[in-house]
């Protein structure tokens, strides 16, 4: 493959910061590329080192085997053309006229507009679906249909390369994807090459082919989506928790912020009421992010690892007691879960499924006569018995033993019902 | 679009026709009474007019409408070009100091008696462009906040510079009291007096620049959408900014070192050209030129008029009307003022 643009150890200063420590960069023609990172991490300043509008201090950028520097402004404008961040044009040229300045670096300075010009801007616009707009004012526009006349002013120069820095942020989301589904169209249509800036992980994760990820002015991964939007990667670049997905509908990765809902709530003093839950698949996350917000103190067992209630325990930051998945709870573990139960002054028991494996959560329950519990009841203990009545028969023999047990139809009611409790 | 092109060949020539209208107007209106079929007979056969009117007509009012219609056609297309390049539209030559720079040269070179002429050229615009230049200069370097140029301190420069410029020229007037009353109405812009010399002088400096500009009429279109984005668009956007401030500068200077200080048709003018005829230099320019020619001619024709055989300087009468333009501009500047 060709190589369309390439840059050697570029290395740029704003004042006494440097922004870029030396960047390499190969990219190659036709290729669709995000370059994203954190805010101050050089990534617009490296698409205008790309762009000429920024000299580096120190390497070289080559476009298409030739240096950048080489270039006349106006072979440039032929060879490359730029979306710049803020396209907010105070004027009212109408949209035509905007486009038609995209043949500037074609036009001699007397000679009016040729059948040429007039062509390539018709094809333009129609690529952009401009045609309708093209004698109202560009102050008239929305922003969505703004960046679209901007990108056609910019295929009217005919330019091999078209660098974007921040081509969505300030649209709405419907204007978002179709601004991406435009350029994922010039790109594989047209054989564009585009170069986008974007902070937006997941739109430049669903269209860019390859990812290039800043930190600190240096190229910190680079590759296909999946390779450098991984956690890890993540949380080394913006120190932030993430999930990654896969997006069933492009087999890109998609990125999820986990919520760490106590990071701005440690002045909040913890109570000192201890809540011990025992639950599995996902029957306790909803309420224990609400429990935990609420400053309880709680304990979580025995769960398997990988379960959901599982992953939202080890988000919060709660003691657990683990268990390997798919065998049964062992001696050990039962020992755990007792220690806790013992600290704790209430116990609740989500609507869990029992099987074998887990049996040993609910058999616990006797042990405790003496301490508080909640029960949920939504769910008759019939439809969760997996064990042949086993499982119900140590209900029923707890509701009939044990004094301590309250049982609750309605889960709303779960942290007024522990207020009472607490009291 | 077609109709569009119509449109704007019917605005030029209700332009033409309205200034054509005024030239006509301004040389039958006098402080002196002559017949006005004396004057139809001067422009028809000069021959049979008596000597007393011909030379009214001839040396004293026909050089004073040319002279307006260059000074009012200058001060437009200068305004004009220094707001594409600020892109700003509440910048003028006399807001921004550049006609008090321009005034202090020419009042330098009076004072210091170095009127001389070289190839046939008067030197006079010379000076005033040389004080235009480096007003120019000293407000861009003064208003410049690292690589933007913030309208607001733009202005403010400019209005700093003009204080200063306009106290050491009353303090030069102060120092050569001999023809004090000429030099106040100059000070204050005045057409009073023009000769046919006045316009052999600047028609050499007025003409250069004026063909420059419309050379980069199109760049001034690019420059409108920006310096990134006219640099993306293959325009040396450093070069085509000095060339043009130069040109609009000499412009200016070669107007005021005639007429002084003749503030806000720079302001006005563009602006309701703009609103007539759009943003497009091609045509912008053009209409401006027109525009400021009329504009000029109608408010010197009042001045001369209003209060015969007293003449007021025609500054006044600008800055009255483009006054309180200027506020109107002002207080609307978040609306679209383009």
């Amino acid at each position: 493959m060709k190589i369309m643009l390439r840059t050697d150890k570029i290395k740029f200063s704003y004042a006494a910061e440097e922004i870029l420590k030396g960047i390499d960069l190969e990219i190659e023609a036709g290729s669709f590329i995000g370059i994203i990172g954190p805010n101050a991490s050089g990534k617009s300043t490296l698409l205008k080192n790309i762009s000429s509008s920024l000299k580096s201090d120190s390497g070289t950028v080559y476009l298409d085997s030739k240096l950048l520097n080489d270039y006349s402004s106006i072979e440039l404008a032929r060879k490359m053309a730029v979306v710049p961040q803020n396209t907010e044009v105070n004027f009212n040229f109408n949209v035509y006229d905007i486009i038609m300045m995209g043949r500037h670096p074609y036009q001699k300075r007397w000679s009016g507009v040729n059948k040429k010009d007039k062509k390539i801007v018709k094809e333009v616009m129609e690529v952009t679906d401009t045609l309708k707009l093209r004698s109202k004012s560009i102050n008239e526009l929305s922003g969505g249909e703004r960046q679209r006349v901007i990108i056609a002013r910019a295929l009217a120069q005919k330019p091999d390369v078209l660098l974007l820095d921040e081509p969505t942020s300030s649209l709405d989301i419907n204007y978002q994807g179709e601004i991406y589904d435009l350029l994922n169209y010039l790109n594989q249509e047209l054989n564009l090459t585009i170069i986008t800036v974007s902070h937006d992980l997941n739109l430049t994760a669903q269209y860019c082919e390859e990812l290039i990820l800043l930190k600190e002015g240096r190229i910190f991964a680079a590759g296909p989506a999946e390779e450098v939007l991984t956690e890890e990667n993540i949380r080394q670049v913006y120190k932030a928790e993430v999930l990654i997905k896969t997006n069933p509908l492009s087999d890109r990765p998609f990125i999820t912020l986990v919520p760490e809902v106590n990071k701005f709530n440690r002045k909040t003093e913890k109570k000192d009421f201890k809540i011990h839950i025992i639950a599995g698949g996902g029957t306790a996350k909803k309420f224990i992010y609400k429990l935990e917000n609420l400053g309880y103190q709680l304990s979580i067992g025995v769960l398997n690892i990988g379960d959901a209630d599982w992953q939202a325990a080890k988000e919060l930051g709660i003691e657990i007691v683990e268990a390997p998945p798919f065998i049964d709870i062992s001696k050990a573990e039962i020992k755990q879960n007792k220690k806790l139960i013992e600290k704790a002054d209430l116990i609740i028991l989500s609507d869990l499924p029992f099987g074998h494996g887990n049996l040993a959560n609910l058999e616990i329950l006797l042990d405790y006569p003496d301490k508080a519990k909640i029960l949920f009841s939504n769910l008759k203990i019939k439809k969760r018995d997996y064990i042949k009545g086993k499982a119900e028969k140590i209900w029923n023999k707890l509701l009939e033993e044990d004094e301590n047990i309250l049982l609750l139809d309605d889960k709303s009611r779960l942290t007024s019902e522990i207020k009472k409790l607490e009291n | 679009m077609m109709g569009e092109d119509k449109n704007n060949i019917l605005i030029f020539i209700g332009a033409l026709l309205f200034s054509a209208f005024l030239i006509f107007l301004a040389l039958f209106i006098g402080s002196s009474q002559i017949n006005p079929a004396d004057i139809l007979s001067y422009i028809f056969n000069s021959s049979s007019v008596s000597a007393s009117a011909a030379i009214i007509i001839g040396e004293i009012r026909l050089p004073r409408i040319i002279l307006a219609f260059i000074v009012g056609a200058g001060l437009a297309v200068a305004g004009a070009v220094f707001q594409a390049i600020i892109r700003n539209p509440m910048v003028d030559p006399y807001i921004i100091g550049i006609s008090a720079g321009a005034g202090t040269g020419v009042m330098l070179a009076l004072f210091l008696g170095v009127e001389i002429a070289i190839f046939n050229l008067n030197s006079l615009p010379a000076f005033a462009f040389l004080g235009a230049v480096i007003t120019v200069f000293t407000v861009y370097q003064l208003a410049r906040v690292g690589n933007k140029l913030p309208v607001l301190t733009f202005l403010l420069a400019g209005v700093a510079v003009s204080f200063i410029l306009n106290s050491m020229m009353s303090f030069l007037m102060v120092l050569r009291t001999e023809n004090l009353q000429q030099l106040v109405y100059w000070l204050m812009g005045s057409l009073a007096g023009s000769a046919w010399g006045d316009i052999k002088m600047i028609l050499p400096y007025f003409l250069t620049a004026f063909a420059v500009i419309l050379f980069y009429l199109k760049d001034l279109n690019i420059l409108l959408l920006g310096e990134e984005s006219a640099r993306h668009l293959g325009l040396n956007v450093e070069r085509t900014k000095i060339i043009l401030l130069g040109a609009a500068s000499l412009l200016t200077a070669s107007v005021v070192s005639v007429s002084g200080s003749i503030g806000f048709i720079g302001l006005v003018v563009p602006h309701i050209a703009r609103m007539i005829i759009g943003p497009d230099h091609r045509r912008l320019i053009p209409l401006a030129a027109l525009f400021g020619a009329s504009f000029l001619l109608l408010a010197d024709t009042a001045a001369r008029t209003i209060m015969a055989p007293m003449e007021l300087p025609v500054g006044i009468i600008t800055a009255f009307a483009g006054g309180p333009y200027f506020i109107y501009l002002l207080r609307n500047k978040s609306k679209n003022i383009w």
